[in-house]
């Protein structure tokens, strides 16, 4: 018998769970960087202090004892299970968990992105009468948008190996399938070595088509 | 159309403008000279409320720039202001540097925004130069492109800081051509420069600053030539 052709769909099914988290983690992880990284350039001192708190916070733990905190130890003193479903709950949590910890990384990013550009450049939007916000949208985050993309991909990788930490706390996913799949067949060696491979080619998908990405923004703008 | 009342500027403990009075009339030309480091960049950009005068009065453009409630970004559609690096939007082209403010802040409709922008490219001499990014530009015509970019809020009154002290001497004078039309035109005018030609042909009135302070100031002719204080004939004697 052929351990992998065998429970092929199986682990398709994890590499699809996986992919999936992936994009929600991504997509939140920018947004919540993005919000984190205005807060904490912000005038407004308290909003300074709440996001630099949250990103000490979330660098200074590891994510897996962020994960076990948050999608096995709050439902101990909380009744979240009820609130949000018994099968919805670890998901949902485990998905922010994860968007929440590598947003903290994301936000360093950003932060370093826009503080990157020329204070000529704010000057100069301000002198024609730009507000904070116009500045900041058709100015400052457009030319630190291009120096963001390597750090940001490398981040996003980071972020879907980051996926492999869901299945510790119960989350179905490639690992967690795995796992149940050697626990029937004993193929240690091959499907640890197919999953491995299943995450290479994702990541090195990904960073191929970031460097597609740069080359066309190299082209069409400077 | 400008005036200023004891103005005062520190950055912490360190006093920069120790109390500036001067009246700028509509139309007027006035030209800033003064050492490095005397305090002529933190005057003109107290005047557009890049910096925030820590005490003092400041009228310009008939709003009162230290009146905690008068509207900054209102203020400074009537206050254009040009700098010594250009400071260029770099990433986007020279039609889109000079409409970026009328679009954005002025809400005017792209195509009258790219109607008036090609009008005032053409009028500092960049015609054909649109689809550019301003680092495909030579210092010279980048200024140009700053100053169009200015002009295109349609301000009451333009600062310019050292416009021309990052230039190679061979595009000086595209520049000051520039300005010299704006002057004649009526433009109400303050130009922090070095170049004495400009300031005797174009400035009404030449201010000498030194150690935060307006020494001396006067016509520029009268100032050049017959300096009264001894710090301005020592400064007058090192540049011209
Ligand atoms: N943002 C700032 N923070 C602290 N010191 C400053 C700042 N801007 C200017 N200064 C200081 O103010 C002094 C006057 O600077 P500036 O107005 O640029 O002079 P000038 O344009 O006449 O050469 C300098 O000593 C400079 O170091
Ligand atoms: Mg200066």
């Amino acid at each position: 018998m052929d351990p992998i052709r065998q429970n092929l769909p199986v682990l398709l099914d994890g590499l699809r769970l996986t992919i999936q988290y992936s994009i929600v983690a991504i997509i939140l992880m920018v947004v919540i960087g993005l919000v984190a990284a205005l807060m904490r350039l912000s005038a407004v001192a308290p909003l300074r202090w709440i996001a630099t708190a949250y990103v000490e916070i979330f660098r200074s733990t590891p994510l897996l004892v962020q994960l076990f905190f948050i999608v096995l130890g709050l439902p101990a003193i909380l009744p979240v299970n009820h609130w949000f479903g018994q099968l919805t709950y670890p998901i949902l949590a485990a998905a922010l968990t994860l968007s929440l910890n590598e947003g903290a990384y994301v936000t360093e990013i950003i932060r370093a992105g826009i503080l990157g550009v020329d204070r000529g450049q704010k000057e100069a939007a301000q002198s024609i009468a730009m507000n904070g916000f116009q500045t900041m949208r058709y100015i400052v985050l457009p030319q630190a948008f291009k120096r963001m993309i390597p750090p940001l991909v490398n981040q996003a990788a980071q972020t879907i190996k980051d996926t492999s930490l869901l299945a510790p706390v119960g989350i179905a996913e490639l690992v967690y399938k795995g796992e149940i799949v050697i626990a029937e067949t004993f193929a240690s060696f091959a499907i640890w070595g197919l999953i491995a491979a299943l995450y290479f080619v994702l990541i090195f998908s990904l960073s191929k088509f970031s460097s597609y990405l740069e080359r066309r923004l190299q082209v069409d703008k400077r | 159309m400008i005036n200023v009342k004891d103005l005062h500027k520190s950055f912490g403990h360190n006093e920069i403008l120790k109390g500036i009075s001067t009246h700028v009339a509509e139309k007027e030309v006035v030209v800033i000279i003064g050492p490095s480091g005397s305090g002529k960049s933190t005057f003109l950009r107290c005047l557009n409320g890049l910096e925030t005068a820590t005490s003092g009065e400041i009228e310009i453009a008939g709003m009162t720039l230290t009146d905690p409630k008068t509207n900054i970004h209102l203020l400074r559609q009537h206050v254009g202001m040009v700098f010594q690096q250009f400071n260029l939007f770099k990433h986007l082209t020279i039609l889109e540097n000079v409409t970026i403010g009328p679009r954005k802040v002025k809400k005017i409709a792209p195509a009258e925004a790219n109607r008036v922008a090609r009008e005032l490219l053409a009028k500092v001499g960049l015609v054909g130069k649109e689809a550019s990014y301003p680092d495909e530009l030579s210092g010279g015509q980048q200024q140009r492109v700053a100053i169009a970019r200015s002009l295109a809020m349609g301000p009451n009154v333009m600062l310019f800081d050292e416009p021309t002290s990052a230039l190679d001497p061979e595009m000086v004078g595209e520049v000051l051509q520039v300005m010299k039309t704006l002057a004649i035109e009526g433009m109400t005018m303050m130009v922090v420069t070095h170049e004495m030609g400009f300031a005797r042909e174009v400035g009404h009135r030449v201010i000498f600053m030194d150690d935060g302070l307006i020494v001396e100031e006067g016509a520029p002719q009268a100032l050049f030539s017959y300096p009264q204080r001894n710090r301005t004939k020592s400064f007058l004697a090192k540049i011209l």
